[in-house]
C-alpha cells in the first residue's frame, strides 16, 4: 500500500483527522495537495568546484581582468548585463530565464572556516553543518526521517551512478537511479527484518527498496511521456527523467542530480565553457519542460558547487577558491540578483569572502517551499530574505 | 559461514583458497607474501608509446591527422586499456596466492591514477606493477615512488607545477588522501609542498625534476624549515604523530570492517609504526588477530568479490574477462577509472537499490548458464539468443538430505541465516529432496541461486 491510500483510508475510518499521531497529522494536512500543487526541489550539484567569478562575471571591475590575465572573459563576450554583473556566454539562456523574472542568482556563497578540499566541502554542503562540524546524515536525508516516518522509498529521487550524501538519512527514504527505465524487478514479498547485525540491516532496507521502489516510478513513468526536447547529454537525461517523474506526479519532495568536470586547475577557459554549455542546455530544456506543463511555480531548481576558485588565475587555470554564486530557477522566486558583486578589494588569502552562509539559502528553501521548521534538522542561520 | 571460507573471500577474490586456509592459515599467509611478481611486459602494450619522444611522435601524429585516423588510433588506445583490465582481471582469478593481487587493488584505489586522465597506458601499468612489485613492502618508500611515477605526476596535474605557477593538487593529495588525512596539516603546508614539487614531470621511465621550473625557496613544512624535494616531504610526513592510522583504518576496511573501531586502529596503527611501516608485518598481525574472532558479516562485499566467487562456485571457465570488466564498470567499481582521486567508498557505497538489482541479475544469468551480457545487466529490451550465451555451469555439493545441502551451502555462502530464510530455503529442498533424483541438480542450483540474491550473501 503506498503512502497516499494509506492517509486516505486512515482518514475514513477515523471519520476526522484529530485521531491521527502527529507525525501523520503534519503529512496528512498537506494531503490534498499532494495530488496538484505539491512543490518539489530540484538539486543540480556542480562537481568540483565551480570558478564564479567566471560564471557570473564582475566584467565592470577592473581588478577582474588585473587579476586574470589569461582566462578572463572580456566584456564584450559576457550576457545578460545587470548592474556590473554578467553571465558567461555559455550561459545565454541563464539569461533569458533571469529576463522572465524566473532566475535569481544569490551572490558570494559560502560558509565560516572555508574547507577547500572537495570531499570535505561537499560533505559541509551536503549535511548542513559546520566547518568543523561532522554529521552523518545528508540535510535532506534528515528533512525526510522527519517527513515521513515509516520508510517510502522514493520521497527522494537521486539520478545519478552514486548515493548521494545529501539524501542519506537514518531511513532509506531516497533511492539511487542510474536510469529509472531500467527500473523492472517482479514484485516480492517485501517485510525488512532488523538484526543486530548494522551491515545486515542496511542490505534488507536497500532490497526491499529496490521492489517498493520501482513500482511507484514505473507508474509515474507511465503517465507522463518523453520530450525531445533535452540535449543528449547524461546531464540533460537525468533532468529530462527527473521532468518525467514531475509530470508523473510521482509527488518526490527532493530530485538530485550532478555534474562533474568543474576542476579547472588548468586549460580552464574550453573545460568551463564545456560544461557550462552542458549546464546551461539541459537546464533550459528542463525549464521548458516545466513551464509548458504549468508546474514550473511547484518546482525549485537549485544549481550550486562545494566551492568557488581563487580569484587570481594560476596560469590557464584557477586553484580551490571559497565563496561563489548559486542560483535558484522557478518555483515562484522573485528573479532579483541578491548579495553585493563580488569584493576583489578585500580578499582571504586570495579568496573571496563569503557574505551568505549556504546554510540561509537551505532555511528559505525548506520553509518558503517546503513549508519546514528548518531549526528541526539543526540549521540555525536565518533564511535569506528577497529569494521568495 | 565457514571460517575459512569467509577469509578466502576476505584475503582473495573468492572461495578457492578455503582449503589451504583451514590447513595452515599462518603458512598461507606466508606463502602469498612470498608469492612471486611477474615482471615481464604484457605483449599488448607492445605497440603503445612508452617514452617521451614516443608520445611526443604521437602528438605529431595527432596533430596531422584527419577524423578517421585520429578516431582509429584512440579507439585503439581505449582497447588497449580494456585488454589491460583483462590482464590484471586474469591475474586476480588465476593467482594461486591472489592476496598480492587483492593488496595491489588495494593501493590501486589509495593511489588513484586514471587512464581516463593520464590516457597514457604504459604509465598506467607502470605504476600499477609498482604497486604489485610494493604491494607488501615499505608504506613510506612506497609513497616516494609513487610520487615520481609519470601517471601520479600527470593525474594530479603536477605537470603543471612549475616555479612562479604552483599547482597545489599533487601536494594537498599527498597529505589528504595518501597519508595524514584531514585535519592533520594547514593550508601553509600545502601551498609550501606545492613549491618543493614544483618542476617534478614526466620523463622516460619515471617523473622527474626539471630544474628551470624547481622552486629554490626555502620553505616550512609540517614545522620543518629547508629546501625541500618530493622525498624529504614523504620523510617528514611519516615523522608526525598520526601518521599510521589513516592508513591503517583504510586497511582494516578494505579487508574486515566497514566500519572498524578506533581502538582497534590505535592498536595495529601502533604497532605498524613500531615496524617502521613495514607491510607485511601489520597485515600478519591484523590477519592473525583478527582471524580467531567471530566477525563474519561486518563488510559489504564489493563487485569484484561478487563476481568472481559466482564464477568460482559455478566453475565457469568460459567466463569473458571483458564482461567482467563491463559488470564491474556498471557496479562502481571500474578499474583504472575512479570517478575521482578519492576512490571508491566502499562499504554502503557499495550498494545502491539498482546495483543490487544488477547483482541479482547477474546471479539469476549465471544460474541459467548464460553469460553476462549488455541487455540481461542494464534490463534492455530485445531478442537474445540463448544458444550463443550458453555457458557451462557446475555446483559442488555433497549427496544428503535437504538439511545437511542447505547447511553445506551456508557455510559457504551466508555470513547468517535466521529462521524465516531457512524456511525459504527448504521450500526450495523440500524434505523430501532425493540426491539421486535426475532434477536433483538443478534443484540444488536454484537453492543456490535463492541464497546468492539474500542480502546475507552481499556481506563478508
Amino acid at each position: 500500500m503506498n503512502r497516499r491510500n494509506f492517509l486516505s483510508l486512515t482518514g475514513t475510518f477515523t471519520g476526522g483527522m484529530f485521531l491521527l499521531p502527529d507525525f501523520l497529522h503534519a503529512f496528512g494536512s498537506s494531503s490534498n495537495s499532494l495530488v496538484i500543487g505539491e512543490q518539489c526541489l530540484v538539486f543540480i550539484q556542480l562537481n568540483g568546484g565551480n570558478d564564479g567569478l567566471n560564471t557570473f562575471v564582475p566584467f565592470d571591475n577592473p581588478m577582474y581582468y588585473e587579476f586574470r590575465p589569461k582566462i578572463a572573459l572580456s566584456k564584450d563576450d559576457v550576457i545578460g548585463k545587470n548592474q556590473g554583473m554578467a553571465f558567461h556566454p555559455a550561459l545565454k539562456n541563464f539569461a533569458d530565464m533571469q529576463q522572465n523574472g524566473d532566475l535569481s542568482v544569490i551572490q558570494n556563497v559560502g560558509y565560516p572556516e572555508p574547507n577547500r578540499s572537495h570531499f570535505r566541502s561537499q560533505e559541509i554542503w551536503q549535511t548542513a553543518s559546520a566547518s568543523k562540524e561532522y554529521k552523518s546524515e545528508g540535510w535532506l536525508g534528515r528533512y525526510l526521517d522527519f517527513q515521513c516516518h515509516n520508510h517510502q522509498p522514493t520521497a527522494g529521487i537521486n539520478i545519478d551512478t552514486i548515493d548521494n550524501l545529501a539524501l542519506k538519512g537514518l531511513e532509506p527514504n531516497s533511492i539511487t537511479v542510474k536510469d529509472p527505465n531500467r527500473f523492472k524487478v517482479k514484485k516480492e514479498n517485501s517485510s525488512v527484518k532488523l538484526s543486530e547485525n548494522p551491515q545486515l540491516d542496511f542490505v534488507r532496507k536497500i532490497a526491499s527498496s529496490t521492489m517498493e521502489g520501482s513500482e511507484v516510478i514505473q507508474k509515474a513513468l507511465a503517465k507522463s511521456t518523453a520530450e525531445n526536447t533535452y540535449p543528449k547529454t547524461e546531464l540533460g537525461k537525468n533532468l529530462e527523467w527527473i521532468g518525467r517523474l514531475i509530470k508523473g506526479n510521482l509527488n518526490s519532495k527532493v530530485y538530485y542530480s550532478s555534474l562533474g568536470g568543474f576542476d579547472t586547475h588548468d586549460n580552464q577557459l574550453s573545460i568551463h565553457n564545456n560544461k557550462l554549455t552542458d549546464l546551461n542546455d539541459a537546464v533550459f530544456a528542463f525549464y521548458k519542460d516545466m513551464k509548458e506543463a504549468a508546474l514550473l511555480q511547484n518546482v525549485t531548481l537549485v544549481v550550486f558547487s562545494e566551492f568557488g576558485r581563487r580569484a587570481k588565475d594560476n596560469g590557464r587555470g584557477t586553484d580551490h577558491g571559497t565563496a561563489a554564486p548559486m542560483f535558484i530557477i522557478g518555483g515562484q522566486n522573485k528573479g532579483k540578483i541578491i548579495g553585493n558583486n563580488p569584493n576583489l578589494a578585500d580578499l582571504d588569502n586570495g579568496d573571496l569572502k563569503h557574505e551568505i552562509d549556504f546554510r540561509s539559502v537551505y532555511a528559505s528553501l525548506l520553509k518558503d517551499k517546503l513549508t519546514f521548521d528548518y531549526s528541526k534538522i539543526g540549521i540555525k542561520t536565518k533564511p535569506i530574505s528577497g529569494l521568495f | 559461514m565457514n571460517k575459512q571460507n569467509l577469509w578466502s573471500l576476505r584475503l582473495g577474490f573468492s572461495g578457492k583458497e578455503a582449503s589451504m586456509i583451514k590447513k595452515d592459515f599462518s603458512l598461507f599467509l606466508k606463502n602469498s607474501f612470498e608469492s612471486n611478481v611477474d615482471s615481464a611486459l604484457p605483449e599488448l602494450l607492445n605497440d603503445s608509446p612508452k617514452t617521451i619522444a614516443d608520445l611526443k611522435a604521437r602528438r605529431l601524429f595527432l596533430k596531422e591527422a584527419d577524423m578517421v585516423e585520429k578516431k582509429k588510433y584512440n579507439t585503439q588506445e581505449n582497447k588497449t586499456n580494456i585488454d589491460l583490465k583483462v590482464w590484471w582481471l586474469e591475474k586476480m582469478q588465476k593467482e594461486t596466492f591472489p592476496l598480492r593481487e587483492k593488496m595491489t587493488c588495494f593501493w590501486h584505489n589509495h593511489y588513484v591514477s586514471t587512464f581516463q586522465k593520464v590516457k597514457v597506458n604504459y604509465w598506467i601499468y607502470q605504476h600499477n606493477q609498482l604497486l604489485r612489485e610494493n604491494a607488501f613492502g615499505n608504506f613510506r618508500e612506497l609513497t616516494k615512488q609513487v610520487l615520481k611515477t609519470n601517471a601520479m605526476v600527470r593525474y594530479l596535474d603536477n605537470t603543471d607545477n612549475k616555479k612562479g605557477k604552483i599547482n597545489e593538487n599533487l601536494s594537498r593529495e599527498l597529505l589528504e588522501l595518501f597519508t595524514l588525512g584531514v585535519g592533520n596539516y594547514t593550508e601553509e603546508d600545502i601551498k609550501n609542498g606545492g613549491k618543493a614539487l614544483a618542476g617534478l614531470g614526466n620523463g622516460d621511465e619515471k617523473a622527474v625534476y626539471r630544474p628551470k621550473f624547481e622552486e629554490e625557496e626555502t620553505i616550512t613544512y609540517l614545522g620543518k624549515t629547508g629546501n625541500f624535494k618530493s622525498d624529504d616531504l614523504v620523510d617528514i610526513i611519516f615523522e608526525q604523530k598520526n601518521i599510521p592510522y589513516f592508513i591503517t583504518r583504510k586497511i582494516l576496511k578494505w579487508f574486515i570492517y566497514d566500519n572498524p573501531k578506533e581502538e582497534l586502529v590505535t592498536y595495529y596503527g601502533n604497532y605498524f609504526k613500531e615496524q617502521d611501516f613495514e607491510i607485511k608485518p601489520l597485515l600478519y598481525k591484523i590477519f592473525t588477530e583478527e582471524y580467531k574472532k567471530e566477525n563474519a558479516g561486518s563488510k559489504i562485499k564489493d563487485p569484484l568479490v561478487f563476481v568472481f566467487q559466482m564464477i568460482d562456485e559455478l566453475h565457469i571457465t568460459e567466463a569473458k574477462m571483458e564482461m567482467v570488466a563491463f559488470f564491474l564498470k556498471y557496479q562502481g567499481m571500474d578499474l583504472f577509472n575512479q570517478l575521482n582521486v578519492k576512490g571508491w567508498d566502499g562499504g554502503n557505497s557499495w550498494l545502491t537499490s539498482q546495483i543490487l538489482l544488477q547483482r541479482n541479475n547477474a546471479a539469476d544469468m549465471f544460474c541459467k548458464g548464460r553469460t553476462l551480457n549488455k541487455k540481461g545487466l542494464l534490463n534492455e529490451e530485445g531478442k537474445s539468443d540463448p544458444e550463443l550465451e550458453k555457458i557451462n555451469i557446475s555446483l559442488d555439493w555433497n549427496k544428503g538430505n535437504n538439511e545437511q545441502i542447505i547447511d553445506e551451502l551456508k557455510n559457504r555462502l551466508l555470513c547468517t541465516t535466521e529462521e524465516n530464510l531457512q524456511k525459504d530455503f527448504e521450500n526450495i529442498l523440500k524434505y523430501d529432496f532425493n540426491p539421486n533424483d535426475p532434477g536433483a541438480e538443478n534443484a540444488v542450483l536454484r537453492l543456490f541461486n535463492a541464497m546468492a540474491k539474500t542480502p546475507e550473501f552481499q556481506l563478508i
